[in-house]
């Protein structure tokens, strides 16, 4: 005689708007829960995908009862789902659970498990279930790996060892590259300097030759032409003062950019510069993206171009 | 996957002291050079619990669905998670009989008229106490 309270699934059952959604939703959230406890995103994703359901009641109940892996739950939501949603029905159903499992990289074995439990569940023959695997991962289905066995652990140690090699020579890479990079700059301020004293030390030269001419005028003319040549020089040499001093400082708009790129307010001085250059040029490391394809490696590669040029410029014009 | 506790005689509770006893103590080559690496290393062992707990929880719903011999149940893991045939009842007619109940009980009450019912009984209360007050009034009074 059956008796005692209903538990919470069952009254969610009862009142649901559709049965099937529910019990639908509890299995996608187990699909997801069986790779571990339940992240904040992965609530966010079941919540989204519920929104295009009819069962028209909190999801609360629904991730605490897959959190905790409710036996009973879960068997009751299987058996409403082999009733309602057997054959074709249950295509779009598995294609959301295939989905959510290869969300965060290769499904965990056990939700291998779940998954074929489910295929098996809905009647959905390995063929056709390869292939629904196949359209949402984006590669083949393999059969899950066995941990009982000694080749699985041997096997992951293996690949542990490789990455930490492969991670530690990027490193080595990057090091090294920002040495060079150092070293190069250094040799392009070194250089800087020279070409400045020599345009200085040519300066020097013109005028003192230009002085030397007024004073051979002078000389020669009377007093009146001798002071009207005098204004006129000095009027000239207002002039190409005025150019010099309109190419050395920043342009300001354009040192306000470079310093936006580089994160700092307007007016910050070398040292802050140079470390905010620094740490930008770590964080936006081409090389940093390596594992994350060509795409995302070219983004950053331009990113860390114009930070470059920011610098560049501001360290020129500074 | 296999259940390594199962073939080595052990409760998955089993400690590590009973399993390297068990894992010296068995026979067969291959499985003692399998349990040493997965159940001897703390590590390896509690990841092989999480997915060794999950598919003795798939094994029962396999058998109170009737999915033993599904074709993605095959090999080493239905060999050794398949349950046999659970007649504990589906959980889902549970569910029905159980609301049936409720229903019947919840009719059995309207048919009887509920209210007037309440009303009855509430009157009634008030006499006996009434008449139990007056009674012991009198005779500690008396």
């Amino acid at each position: 005689m059956p008796s005692g309270r209903f538990n919470p699934f069952e009254t969610l059952l009862l009142t649901s708007r559709s049965q099937a959604d529910t019990a639908g939703l509890l299995l996608l959230a187990w699909v997801m829960a069986s790779r571990g406890p339940l992240t904040e995103a992965q609530r966010r994703e079941l919540t989204s995908l519920a929104s295009e359901c009819r069962h028209g009641h909190d999801l609360a109940p629904i991730f605490t009862l897959a959190d905790r892996q409710d036996f009973d739950a879960i068997q009751l939501a299987a058996e409403v789902m082999q009733k309602d949603r057997g054959g074709e029905q249950a295509y779009p159903f598995l294609r959301q659970a295939i989905a959510l499992s290869v969300a965060d990289g290769e499904p965990s074995i056990s939700q291998h498990h779940v998954l074929r439990f489910l295929a098996d569940l809905l009647g959905v023959i390995p063929s056709l279930f390869a292939t629904l695997y196949a359209e949402q991962a984006g590669r083949p289905y393999a059969v899950p790996e066995d941990p009982s066995r000694r080749d699985y652990w041997l096997a992951k140690e293996h690949q542990r060892q490789r990455d930490e090699a492969r991670q530690h020579e990027q490193d080595e890479r990057r090091r090294e590259q920002e040495a060079r990079e150092r070293q190069e700059q250094e040799l392009r301020r070194q250089r800087e300097r020279r070409e400045q004293e020599a345009r200085e030390r040519e300066r020097q030269r013109q005028e003192n030759a230009r002085q030397e001419r007024a004073r051979r005028e002078r000389a020669q003319q009377d007093q009146e032409r001798t002071r009207q040549e005098r204004a006129r020089q000095e009027r000239s040499n207002e002039s190409h003062n005025r150019r010099w001093q309109q190419q050395t400082p920043p342009n300001d708009a354009r040192a306000h950019r470079a310093l936006a790129v580089l994160g700092l307010p307007p007016g910050a001085s070398r040292g802050e510069i140079r470390k905010a250059y620094r740490r930008m040029a770590q964080t936006h490391h081409p090389d940093r993206f390596f594992a994350e394809g060509e795409a995302r490696m070219a983004t950053a590669s331009q990113r860390f171009q114009r930070i470059k040029n920011a610098y560049e410029y501001l360290m020129r014009a500074s | 996957m296999r259940d390594l506790y199962q073939r080595l005689g052990l409760p998955h509770d089993a400690s590590d002291k009973d399993i390297q006893r068990a894992i010296e103590a068995c026979h067969h080559s291959a499985l003692k050079a399998d349990a040493k690496v997965v159940l001897g290393v703390p590590e390896h062992r509690e990841a092989y619990d999480a997915l060794h707990g999950t598919l003795c929880d798939i094994g029962l719903l396999r058998a109170r669905l009737g999915l033993t011999h599904g074709p993605f149940w095959q090999d080493s893991t239905a060999n050794d998670f398949s349950l046999p045939p659970d007649n504990t009842g589906a959980r889902h007619d549970l569910l029905i009989a159980r609301v049936e109940r409720a229903v019947g009980l919840h009719d059995g009450w309207r048919k009887w008229r509920a209210p007037w019912l309440l009303a009855m009984l509430l009157v009634g209360a008030t006499v006996l106490g009434a008449a139990a007050g007056a009674a012991l009034y009198h005779y500690w009074l008396a």
